[in-house]
């Protein structure tokens, strides 16, 4: 984690949405919600340009302190000295609104019962589905 | 000769059509000024997205190994037969020639697909637009075919268009212009998608009013379906602003105090551009034919959204501008009507004395 970071670089991170740029601060460390699992970077990682899944954006140390955000689909630049996050939703926890991830919930298993035989469609009823879980757990800090 | 209560009744309504064309002018300047800001915004992330897709693109190959087949149905190129044309215009009236710039170039692209013997496919965006294209044409007739099985527990959708004339209306989106946000974008994006992907239709074209700074602007014809090359505009139309529209703008904007230079590029922006296009060897985590299924999507998306956003600021332009002509002619009004006034009154007085005088003398 954070701590054992024995680097003094901070990273530049920013995250960008369709919107707006969101944040633009320096971090020791990032955890970043990889489809494949939460990548942790530092400074001086090597070249990494990925796809996020959905789930928890946190950066730890820095000047701004210890930083969440729920994201849900983008890409991660990461540079040795700097991480770019592009990501479709970027929210913080607070600013979830939990009823209405709840009827994401609710459409991710519609749309589920609804796929028939198409392939693409669960997946896209499982990407909805799991995109509301990351929300809730995020909304509620039990996030992994 | 109207009299002289007459003309001053006249002039103070004039006066108060002033008042509020000028309220217009600048209530317009700062939505216009909310909104430039707004397009800006949403550059880097546009601009980030295309990168990724282009950066993907040159590092495989844009047909699968094996099959042969190409990676994204949007990539794939059909003779066109069904055109789709989503036509932006605005919600509101009072901004000059806008709608019906817009409106008149959609119909004359309409009409030479229609003579090249193509079917057309209009989906308006904005209240003007619908209603006029509403008026014209009749809507689009989607069946939803429900099919039943594994004992009522999984439902399947078919969606079945029936086809009655040439030319019709599909889509309808009559609050996507009230705030603009991408949730409700992306909507309209996935279900253009969906009919390409089903060859409903074979290429989509947007029109709208592109939007450089309040004297560069151009009601533009873009080719967004299917996509050929990525990151570059492909327009076929375009119709620029008249040396005349040019200065009437720049009068406008110069009263309400906006630049007439399109804004500098932040120094994020020029970052962005540098996104994923680093001379290393990334690591891509998922096959490129996933990473192209979600990445299509997303970039259709953007891509409406930001014809969507500069829309809007054109919007606010052209209404500005209408809105400050509008006020200078009701100045030049107040002119004519007073001058005519003090005559009147002039020509009263005279005659005035010269029935006195030419009494006295006939005494």
């Amino acid at each position: 984690m954070a701590e054992t970071s024995t680097n003094s670089g901070l990273l530049n991170v920013r995250l960008v949405t369709p919107d707006r740029v969101l944040l633009d601060a320096t971090a020791e460390a990032v955890e970043l919600p990889a489809m494949t699992g939460y990548i942790e970077a530092l400074y001086g990682h090597a070249p990494f340009l990925g796809e996020l899944g959905a789930g928890e954006v946190r950066l730890h140390g820095g000047t701004s302190g210890d930083q969440k955000f729920f994201v849900a689909w983008g890409f991660a630049e990461v540079l040795p000295e700097r991480i770019t996050i592009l990501a479709e939703t970027a929210l913080r926890p607070s600013e979830i609104d939990i009823a209405e991830a709840r009827q994401e919930l609710e459409e991710g298993e519609r749309l589920w019962q609804q796929a028939g035989d198409d392939g693409n469609k669960y997946d896209e009823a499982n990407g909805v589905t799991r995109r509301a879980e990351e929300k809730l757990a995020s909304a509620e800090g039990r996030s992994t | 000769m109207a009299n002289v209560l007459d003309l001053r009744r006249r002039i103070r309504s004039v006066k108060n059509t002033r008042q509020i064309t000028k309220a217009m002018k600048m209530v317009s300047a700062a939505k216009l000024r909310r909104a430039q800001e707004r397009a800006m915004l949403a550059r880097p992330y546009a601009r980030m997205l295309s990168n990724v897709l282009e950066s993907l693109v040159q590092r495989t190959d844009l047909y699968n190994e094996k099959t042969g087949d190409l990676l994204h149905p949007l990539l794939l190129e059909r003779e066109e037969k069904n055109v789709l044309v989503v036509v932006v215009a605005g919600d509101k009236g009072f901004a000059g020639a806008f709608n019906s710039n817009i409106v008149k170039a959609a119909q004359g692209f309409i009409d030479a697909r229609r003579a090249a013997g193509q079917t057309v496919d209009i989906e308006p965006v904005g209240r003007k637009a619908r209603d006029m294209f509403r008026k014209r044409y009749p809507a689009a007739n989607y069946e939803k075919k429900e099919e039943r099985y594994d004992n009522d527990l999984a439902t399947h959708f078919e969606i079945l268009r029936h086809r009655a004339a040439p030319i019709e209306v599909a889509g309808d989106h009559p609050t996507l212009l009230q705030k603009i946000e991408i949730t409700e974008v992306s909507e309209m994006a996935h279900s253009i998608i969906d009919r390409y992907t089903r060859s409903e239709i074979d290429s989509v074209y947007v029109v709208y009013n592109e939007f450089k700074s309040v004297i560069s602007q151009r009601v533009v014809v873009e080719k967004l379906l299917p996509i050929r090359k990525l990151g570059s505009q492909e327009i076929t139309v375009a119709e620029v602003m008249s040396e005349e529209q040019r200065d009437a703008a720049a009068h406008a904007a110069h009263t309400a105090g906006i630049s007439v230079n399109a804004p500098e590029e932040s120094e994020f922006e020029i970052e962005s551009k540098k996104f994923g296009t680093a001379e290393v060897d990334y690591l891509f985590g998922a096959p490129p034919d996933r990473l192209f299924r979600h990445l299509m999507p997303r970039y259709v998306t953007t891509q409406i959204f930001h014809a969507l956003l500069e829309s809007a600021a054109a919007e606010h332009a052209a209404r500005m501008t209408a809105m400050d002509s509008a006020t200078n002619n009701a100045g030049d009004m107040i002119d004519a009507l007073s001058l005519t006034m003090n005559r009147v009154r002039q020509a009263a007085i005279t005659k005035e004395i010269i029935e006195i005088v030419s009494g006295a003398a006939a005494l």
